[in-house]
């Protein structure tokens, strides 16, 4: 039924950033109360996405291509991102045996 | 522009100079591209010419990017100098670590110098991600590891939060420009809550990226577990190549929603310095009280933000460079005192066992503290005079608090001055590093008589 209706009536920019927005928050809770840190990284690319997912809306949007552009610049350093994430969970994985981020509390005082 | 090239491709020789097995060679090779870079942006600033020419407007080095960049280049070359006697204990890794830092700093030149959202973005993660890797180099340090992922984990948190700031700036703007934005905000004509909701999280991001309060509670533990190099590059590089990227996105792109964020960021600045210094009150290792005392100094460096005096690009300036000497001058002694635990206590008796590290560290605690004849004094004057004006309130706070901190540095200036009970070894420092804390006692007394020529 509200799907019916939102087709209606189209799906408009606002349809657009209600969801980048959505998605954006899942990410953030997601990094917030998950405790393995690899869930943590996928939550984090999630948020990385839901940015993507409203430049690209904007950029259609105003009819300009940079907001695309932008797009592929996120692409390439959330490609880097994972990289050294992953190899520093590899190198805590090897000494500590395990990615529960609530194992990792040496630091405190 | 030339500066950039030069120092990125010193990063990369010094990477395969590392086959060699010679470390030696690798050192050299990035302090002399580091040093050919800094004579490169002196030249600029004497009125020559960039060499390179570009048809891209994104990077546009103006006076005060330049002397940003000069600092970034010369704290750099400092802390890979006083690193090279830990650095050179792994051969396989020296390449590594010295190229990682070099590219690092390229990041921070980038951050000084954008024009556009592209820019900044790239200059930023150029910046911080080769800092994620260095802050585990320790490898088989627990601690270090954790470091490295509390670091990585916070980081990139910010860097998404920062992104959709960035997005909805767009969306409301229809640019990534900084001029173009400040354009569209003074026009008026575009939609308020969009704009205020990417703001707010900007802002939120540059906090996380500094590390002030709330968004503080990465800092200590990172601080606390990175290798002693890597800890100087995060309080002196990243900080001044992060505060000249904001001041110029929030002086030059938001400007016209001065009214929006200005209350937001002083009851900030009021939380991180007393968060700041009352935790700083009860550390007893030298690395967490560098870590808290950083985030004091972020809070009064925030009030440059607040203030924006046409003098702010200056103050800030001036403030970061005396800030980064000291806290420069402090790595150095801890990185030649050598303690398992890095305790405050582990200095006494520092007067008998080097002078000339003592007289550093006397030094640089006072300048921290802001005692005159520092550089401290004259960048804490400098701020505080010109917020005096309109945010008076916030200026008599600060000064509670710098009083409040002078308890903690008098702690670690007793324990420098003080008598140790037990007979220890007297302290060799090699060549390079004995140059390297003269040129910050240099820096840290020498910095106010340059105000009269600029």
């Amino acid at each position: 039924m509200l799907l019916a209706t939102l087709f209606e009536s189209g799906i408009s920019i606002k349809h657009y950033m209600l969801l980048a927005t959505v998605l954006f928050a899942i990410g953030v809770f997601g990094v917030l109360y998950r405790k393995n840190a690899i869930i943590l990284l996928m939550c984090i690319e999630l948020m990385l996405n839901a940015v993507n997912l409203l430049l690209v809306a904007f950029s259609t949007y105003f009819g300009k291509a940079d907001g695309q552009l932008f797009v592929f610049f996120i692409m390439v350093v959330a490609a880097a991102e994972a990289t050294v994430g992953l190899s520093i969970l590899v190198l805590l994985y090897r000494n500590a045996r395990t990615t529960d981020i609530r194992l990792f509390n040496k630091l405190k005082n | 522009m030339d500066a950039l090239i030069i120092v990125f491709a010193s990063g990369l020789i010094s990477l395969f100079a590392a086959f060699s097995k010679k470390p030696i060679l690798v050192l050299s090779s990035a302090l002399g591209g580091l040093l050919l870079g800094i004579v490169s942006i002196i030249y600029q600033i004497t009125g020559g010419q960039s060499f390179v020419k570009l048809g891209y407007d994104g990077l546009e080095f103006t006076q005060a990017s330049l002397y940003y960049s000069l600092t970034i280049l010369v704290f750099a070359f400092l802390l890979i100098g006083i690193g090279y006697s830990r650095f050179k204990e792994s051969t396989e890794h020296i390449g590594e670590y010295i190229g990682l830092l070099l590219f690092s700093a390229t990041g921070a030149v980038i951050m000084t110098a954008f024009t556009d959202m592209f820019m900044f973005f790239l200059g930023l993660e150029i910046l911080s991600i080769p800092i994620y890797v260095m802050a585990g180099s320790n490898k088989h340090n627990a601690l270090s590891n954790e470091a490295s992922l509390k670091y990585f984990l916070m980081g990139s948190f910010a860097t998404g939060v920062l992104l959709f700031g960035v997005a909805w700036i767009y969306g409301a703007t229809g640019s990534f420009k900084v001029s173009e934005i400040a354009q569209a905000i003074f026009q008026m004509n575009i939609d308020n809550t969009m704009l205020f909701i990417g703001i707010l999280f900007i802002l939120a991001a540059f906090l996380f990226k500094v590390g002030a309060a709330p968004f503080h509670f990465w800092s200590p533990d990172v601080y606390d577990g990175a290798p002693h190099v890597v800890t100087g590059f995060m309080a002196s590089v990243v900080k001044i190549a992060a505060f000249s990227a904001f001041l110029k996105l929030f002086h030059e792109a938001f400007a016209m929603a001065h009214d929006f964020w200005v209350p937001a960021l002083s009851g900030l600045m009021i939380l991180t310095l007393f968060v700041g210094n009352l935790s700083a009150i009860r550390q007893t290792k030298l690395k967490r009280l560098l870590a808290y005392s950083s985030i004091t100094h972020v809070g009064y460096t925030l009030l440059v933000l607040i203030s924006g005096s046409m003098t702010s690009v200056f103050d800030m300036w001036f403030y970061m460079t005396g800030y980064g000497f000291s806290v420069i001058a402090l790595i150095a002694i801890g990185i030649s005192v050598n303690d398992e635990e890095d305790k405050i206590e582990a200095l006494k008796g520092l007067g008998k066992r080097n002078p000339l590290l003592a007289i550093a560290g006397v030094i640089a605690v006072l300048s921290l503290a802001g005692i005159p004849l520092t550089a401290g004094f004259f960048g804490k004057y400098l701020v505080l005079a010109d917020a005096w004006k309109e945010h008076s309130t916030l200026v008599i706070i600060a000064l509670v608090n710098s009083a409040i901190s002078i308890y903690y540095y008098l702690k670690v200036f007793g324990a420098i001055v003080s008598k140790s009970e037990t007979e220890q070894a007297p302290i060799k420092l090699s060549l390079l590093t004995t140059l390297i804390i003269v040129i910050t006692i240099i820096g840290m007394i020498g910095l106010p008589f340059i105000i009269p020529f600029l």
